[in-house]
């Protein structure tokens, strides 16, 4: 629901104002309090693994559970198919994270006296209490030997749901694993997943760099969206090197036909090698080319959806890293980003640009990093700038948009098992967002009054996250 | 900026703080047992995990270092090679996964460790491994050999005339702690217990998969017998194989000549 | 001088006092083996599915696990000395044979490290497949016409035998630690002798009824009574 009408309402509103717009297309269902979980207590119950197995700490993947996702969900004793199981099991997961937590925001754009709207301030707005998180209902594995599915419905908190991720794959192709083609709506092959990561509080729970759009800016995409197109790829047997290559439509997973007739596409590679005591180390490069339509027809001065025309282009390119030493865990990120000068200034494409407006573009990196005390304990912590590098239009401050994130926690699982999860967790996460609205949400939603000063949002999270 | 220079400093902070004995992946390799392994095999090795009453066949119990896929005698202890090679493999119709992305040095600990769930290894040195001559070409000749050894040796009291699994014997067979287990069946699958190469099903039966029914012939193959019977093994599976090609032309022209394996039949 | 020597070391001989001409005392232990109550019904054996040793036996074969002589006494129970003078090590071959789809003995008692020899007389392959928790498993085929299998255990434990293509039959191996043991014949009758004097626990172990222990003393070489009387149950 978010996601379609933010996204569609996004284009639209923005096509049809002019100049400047504060608004941001808001990608994704970036309310953090909203689930992006990838782990699945059905894979352990068919299996007879521990969660462990497959995942550093659920629901990050380690390198066992990366190769057995990467061949299908598949481990490939002749025993994967449904017809080995019994007929009583399904495959079928459910998550969800109890809470509580505290968002306090600074830099509000605040009615002086409440209810009297003439005059504004800038203020902190706190609020904390005890909350839920939005649901996971998941289910994938084999439809037949070497055919696997995914189908994820989500919810937010207000068990309002959507389709997340449904892909059929099929997996290697004339029997190599150098072959494999997904179809459907699905996360992009990003090394370092956002959906099967470990932060779970408003601010800590998304990379600001997958989903930051300079302000002013209307392109409607995150690299951390999922998205629905068809993807090939392969790996070698363990896994170590990887590629994909996909074709999206360019409406950011919107299903419907929203947008209009473009296509993006989306490469990746990685490869892994072993270092001895220290661990596997995983080093991969990406790359996106997306189009956005600048422009909509309209019946009646309303945009018609799917009719998008006067396509603009953008780009996502960028570095990942997988490193271990022993028991710590670095992931180191690096992308830039660009987007054409239509969608920098929201300009629609029937339109003369604004004076001297160029593309922006910027630099963001993150490094996190996890210690695992055991299979059971681990500790989080990621540090993260966006930096823009060129404003769209002359005059801007050069650090608009500029975001500086920080986040540390912990998860403690006191048992792991193979029926079901459970993970104590806690999170302290705080970003600063130069002249505009944090990309968690926390807030009003305004950008603050001065166009350069920083907000800052605090999230801080203790919750219990469980799985069946 | 500042912040990225924080998070780094609490890393290494946290870095130092944690004791480890080795150095090892993720904790240790207790803990890479206990993460990978205990499931099913538990954590004394006992093959009692949480799992282990839903899986079949069940998980090895290590404290008896009874291990099937070896290249030492019956009875002996295996290699490191041979434990090495179990877990970066795995066990095909089994639970047991291929560990493959496993860094080297952490499957190499957990071989060690593994080791120490049974006093036998302080005790015993592993076997000798068996000597497997070189594999002579595949004749007909080669394979009327095997299939006379396989009528013989009394296979296919278990496996079945056509290897199938389906023999007199094989609806009564108990693996050693007394859980029922199928011989293998030729025909169904295209990869053995321990590995998919000739080699690997030579060794199965000069070795014997221990623990189960499946007995060593080592003392009863001489000179080429073995390998004359892996060619004949290898005609019953369905894969196209150079075993399999030679086979067809034979019986392409020599139709109903052979008497067929079982309790009547002398083989040729 | 070489001389000399040889005739001082004949002197040194001719000199040296005889040893006593003492008789080592050796007693020995007798008893009979028994049992009260009913014991579960041995059910004859089907051997259809193999011809060549159904043919064997005129009237099928009974099960052995409980094998019932005259006057309610017990056969191949076996006794030996668990605590007292071990006895040494026999270095004799104990015998197992495969005969007619039979192990005969149905037990075989021997001491570790005793040599142990494995034949199979029969017409059809046999594996001779014993399951031993505290001595190496090990499986091994034996065709009819292999020469025998030689072999012995280390450590001691009741090793029950099977032969996995023929699932009737069921033996075992009494690896003991001693000497002095004995297996009771059909009529439940045993006896250990070669004996020193002294003080004796002797335990009797029966395959489906478990153990029973036994104190005796021996003072010179008389033959001690112990008789084991084991509580039968039908299941």
């Amino acid at each position: 629901m978010l996601l379609t009408t933010g996204i569609l309402g996004a284009i639209l509103t923005a096509n049809v104002a002019t100049g400047t717009t504060a608004f941001r297309a808001y990608t994704a269902s970036l309310n953090a309090t909203a689930h992006k979980s990838k782990s699945i207590p059905a894979f352990a119950r068919k299996y007879g693994l521990r969660c462990s197995a497959c995942h550093t700490a659920w629901p990050e993947l380690n390198a066992f559970g990366q190769a057995f996702r990467d061949n299908g969900y598949q481990l490939g004793n002749d025993r994967d198919s449904p017809i080995f199981k019994d007929a009583s099991y399904l495959p079928i997961a459910l998550r969800i994270t109890p809470q509580w937590h505290e968002e306090s925001t600074t830099n509000q754009t605040v009615d002086a006296v409440p209810g009297d709207s003439s005059v504004k301030v800038a203020r902190r707005l706190t609020t904390h209490g005890f909350d839920l998180s939005g649901m996971d209902f998941w289910t994938a594995g084999t439809l037949y030997k070497n055919i696997s599915f995914v189908l994820l419905f989500s919810s937010d908190p207000f068990a309002s749901f959507h389709f997340e991720s449904a892909f059929i794959r099929f997996d290697n192709l004339a029997n190599s694993p150098w072959l494999n083609v997904k179809f459907g709506k699905f996360e992009l092959d990003n090394m370092i997943s956002e959906k099967r990561f470990l932060f779970l509080s408003n601010n800590g729970g998304v990379y600001q760099s997958y989903h930051f759009v300079p302000v002013g800016d209307n392109t409607g995409f995150g690299i951390g969206d999922n998205q629905l197109g068809v993807e090939l790829a392969g790996h070698n047997k363990n896994s170590y090197t990887r590629y994909s290559a996909s074709i999206l439509s360019s409406s950011d997973g919107t299903p419907g036909l929203p947008t209009g007739n473009s296509y993006d596409a989306f490469f990746t590679f990685s490869q892994g090698f072993q270092a001895g005591a220290l661990g596997v180390e995983r080093i991969g490069a990406y790359w996106y080319l997306g189009q956005q339509s600048s422009l909509y027809r309209t019946s009646g001065g309303a945009p018609i959806a799917g009719s998008g025309v006067d396509n603009k282009s953008f780009y996502r390119v960028g570095l990942s890293g997988d490193l271990y030493a022993g028991p710590i865990e670095f992931m180191p990120f690096y992308m830039h980003g660009r987007d054409d000068p239509y969608l920098g200034t929201s300009t629609p494409g029937n339109q003369a640009l604004p004076t001297g407006a160029i593309g922006p573009q910027w630099n963001a990196e993150f490094l996190e990093t996890h210690e695992y005390l055991n299979s059971r304990f681990v500790l989080l912590q990621r540090a993260e700038i966006v930096r823009m590098s060129q404003q769209a239009l002359p005059g801007t401050p050069t650090s608009l948009g500029d975001i500086d994130a920080y986040s540390f926690g912990g998860r403690w699982s006191p048992f792991m098992f193979s029926r079901a999860g459970l993970a104590v967790h806690a999170e302290y996460s705080l970003t600063r967002t130069v002249g505009n609205v944090p990309i968690s949400g926390d807030g009003v939603g305004l950008p603050p009054l001065n166009p350069t000063g920083s907000v800052w949002s605090s999230s801080l999270l203790f919750a219990f996250d469980f799985a069946f | 900026m500042r912040l990225v220079y924080i998070g780094l400093l609490v890393s290494a902070v946290a870095a130092s703080s944690t004791t480890q004995a080795q150095p090892s992946i993720l904790g240790g390799t207790r803990e890479d047992f206990r993460r990978y392994c205990a499931g099913c095999h538990g954590n004394a090795g006992d093959g009692q995990g949480e799992n282990a009453d839903y899986i079949d066949p069940k998980p090895r119990d290590f404290t008896l270092a009874t291990f099937k896929c070896r290249s030492t005698p019956s009875g002996s202890l295996p290699t490191d090679d041979d434990l090495y090679n179990t877990v970066r493999r795995g066990l095909v119709n089994s639970n047991m996964p291929a560990w493959r992305p496993l860094a080297d040095v952490q499957v190499h600990q957990l071989v060690e460790y593994i080791k120490t769930f049974s006093p036998r290894w302080k005790t015993e040195k592993p076997g000798t491994p068996i000597s497997i001559p070189p594999e002579p070409a595949v004749t007909t000749d080669d394979i009327l050999a095997g299939r006379a050894l396989f009528q013989k040796m009394e296979c296919w009291k278990c496996h079945g005339p056509e290897g199938r699994g389906n023999g007199p014997s094989a609806s009564t067979l108990t693996d050693s702690k007394d859980q029922p287990i199928k011989p293998f069946n030729f025909a169904a699958s295209s990869r053995f217990k321990c590995g998919s190469t000739n080699e690997d099903l030579y060794k199965i039966f000069m070795t014997g998969l221990d623990g189960t029914p499946m007995p060593s012939f080592a003392d009863n193959f001489k000179g080429d017998d073995a390998w004359h019977l892996v060619h004949f093994l290898r005609t019953l599976q369905q894969e196209e194989r150079p075993e399999k090609v030679v086979w067809q032309q034979y019986l392409s022209t020599h139709q109903g000549q052979l008497k067929p394996i079982g309790p009547d039949g002398g083989g040729q | 001088m070489m001389r000399a020597i040889g005739a001082v070391v004949l002197g040194a001989i001719a000199l040296a006092p005889s040893a006593p001409r003492t008789k080592i005392l050796a007693g020995s232990v007798s008893g009979t083996v028994t049992f009260t109550g009913t014991p579960p019904k041995m059910k004859p054996i089907d051997m259809a599915k193999e011809p060549s040793c159904a043919k064997q036996h005129a009237t099928p074969v009974e099960t052995e696990t409980v094998v019932a002589g005259p006057n309610d006494a017990l056969g191949f129970v076996v006794v030996y000395v668990s605590a007292g003078d071990m006895g040494t090590a026999a270095t004799q071959t104990v015998k197992f044979d495969q005969h007619g789809c039979q192990y005969l003995p149905h037990i075989q008692a021997m001491h570790t490290g005793q040599p142990l020899e494995i034949t199979n007389s029969d017409q059809t392959s046999h594996n001779i497949h014993p399951l031993p928790s505290k001595n190496p498993e090990w499986n091994k085929s034996q065709p009819p016409g292999a020469p025998p299998i030689e072999t012995k255990y280390d450590n001691a434990e009741f090793i029950p035998v099977k032969c996995n293509v023929h699932p009737w039959m069921h033996g075992y191996f009494a690896v003991l630690n001693t000497g002095h043991f004995a297996v009771t014949a059909n009529d439940g009758s045993y006896t250990i002798t070669g004996l020193p004097p002294g003080k004796y626990t002797l335990t009797a172990w029966q395959e489906k009824f478990g153990t029973q222990t036994a104190d005796i003393t021996i003072t010179g070489s008389e033959t001690a009574k112990a008789n084991f009387v084991f509580k039968a149950t039908p299941y």
